[in-house]
């Protein structure tokens, strides 16, 4: 239910978005994102970009430890 | 492993409270928790236990009857992620149906397979349209692409599913959910603050080292109060609102209906079925497909698994008859069924 391919988009035009998934090039659906925009990264499931990347792991695990340890 | 990772992994592994039972809802992390190692570095009382969260796991039997139905008895090219092919129904699988000649295609996305049919207008293509909330607004823009570029050679026999109503029917198997991260990308938060509110405790969860492991110190940490909590831990990608042009797309395509989900039996309002607008798509009513009641394999405790109710390595099946080279039941096929995972990783079996 939840495989996903992190990747880059390129290109995006008519509701369509062209990424870069680790070194693969892939046409994909760009309707479930608004203002998708080519820099984006984006998570990509059965062929539709599904959410915008907006941060790493570990710079979301400071912020979350941090308010959870009170740092 | 920056500080805090490596504080959330101590955290973890020095863990002795009460015991802890969280349910992987999704196979992915069932698969990851595995890979990963984390699994390997949890203390006696944390268990995990894995969830109905695999689509292609919960799939009951009666539907691959009807999609060989299809294959076989209607003529068409069935469209399908790789993992349904190997689904024993009551008679054999859809690698069966393609051994005795049938159809059978293997396509990564619903649009690929609205692809194929755009260029094979000689072949009636029907996509397996199964999934979570994931999944389906792929299929249902796949639907409206084929509807704006008048096909007729393309349909969907659906057994598509949202989560809402499993974590109700489940939420006395666990101490805590792991929520689906990339469910949760589509119907936001409000859900899990719903399930708070009845007492359902959760974290949405990423998929990374670093993911997993902060999530189940957020579980270690946010138990300690003895109070129900809901956090999201995969922030960089789960927004509260979620997605809400892929709920509107599927909303416009698909409506509510009963499903029968393997081993939880018909959740009500679980599944979705194509608005009558869009009936010219829908296989059941195109083909006449019957309802058919299929047969699992008595001995097969998929079921039990789905629910939490039984590791993999406790059904007799497991390891001996039932193999990823000649699996008896889903959650042996599929890269995100619990009991592939436990055959791959679990080196106590």
């Amino acid at each position: 239910m939840c495989v996903g391919l992190p990747a880059r988009v390129r290109q995006v035009k008519d509701g369509v978005a062209i990424v870069d998934a680790t070194g693969a090039r892939r046409e994909v659906s760009a309707e479930l994102i608004e203002d998708l925009e080519p820099g984006d990264y984006v998570m990509i499931h059965a062929g539709a970009a599904i959410a915008r990347i907006t941060s790493d792991d570990e710079t979301e695990a400071d912020d979350l430890l941090g308010d959870l340890l009170g740092d | 492993m920056n500080d805090s990772v490596k504080r959330a992994a101590e955290l973890v592994r020095s863990y002795d409270g009460r015991q802890l039972r969280v349910m992987e809802v999704c196979g992915t992390h069932t698969h990851e928790n595995f890979r990963l190692g984390i699994r390997g570095m949890l203390p006696d009382r944390i268990r995990l236990i894995s969830g109905p969260g695999c689509p292609v796991c919960v799939t009951p039997v009666g539907y691959i009857d009807q999609a060989m139905f299809l294959a076989r008895e209607r003529g068409c090219t069935v469209c399908t992620f790789g993992d349904l092919i190997r689904v024993p129904g009551t008679d054999g699988s859809l690698a069966t149906a393609r051994a005795e000649g049938a159809k059978v295609q293997m396509v990564y996305s619903p649009i690929d397979a609205e692809d194929y049919a755009g260029t094979h207008p000689d072949e009636q293509v029907v996509f397996l349209s199964v999934g979570f909330e994931t999944t389906t607004p792929a299929s249902c823009i796949a639907v409206r692409k084929a509807r704006e570029r008048g096909m007729t050679n393309f349909s969907l026999l659906t057994a598509n599913k949202t989560m809402d109503n499993a974590y109700r029917a489940l939420k006395g198997s666990a101490d805590a959910f792991l929520y689906p991260g990339h469910v949760s990308t589509m119907t936001g938060t409000a859900i899990y603050r719903e399930l708070l509110a009845e007492g359902v405790s959760g974290v949405v969860a990423g998929f990374t080292a670093p993911e997993l492991v902060c999530a189940l110190a957020v579980i270690v940490k946010m138990s300690e109060k003895g109070e129900p909590f809901f956090v999201n831990c995969y922030p960089r990608v789960v927004t509260d609102e979620g997605s809400p042009s892929a709920r509107r797309i599927v909303s416009e395509t698909m409506e509510p209906a009963d499903s029968e989900w393997r081993g939880l039996g018909v959740i009500e309002g679980s599944g979705l079925k194509l608005r009558d607008e869009f009936s010219d798509f829908d296989a059941r009513i195109k083909y006449d497909v019957p309802q058919i009641q299929g047969r699992a394999n008595p001995g097969c405790r998929c079921g039990d698994v789905l629910q939490g109710k039984i590791n993999p390595s406790d059904c007799p099946l497991f390891g001996r008859v039932c193999t990823p080279e000649h699996p008896v039941g889903a959650c042996m096929v599929s890269s995100e069924g619990a009991c592939s995972a436990f055959f791959k990783y679990d080196s106590s079996r």
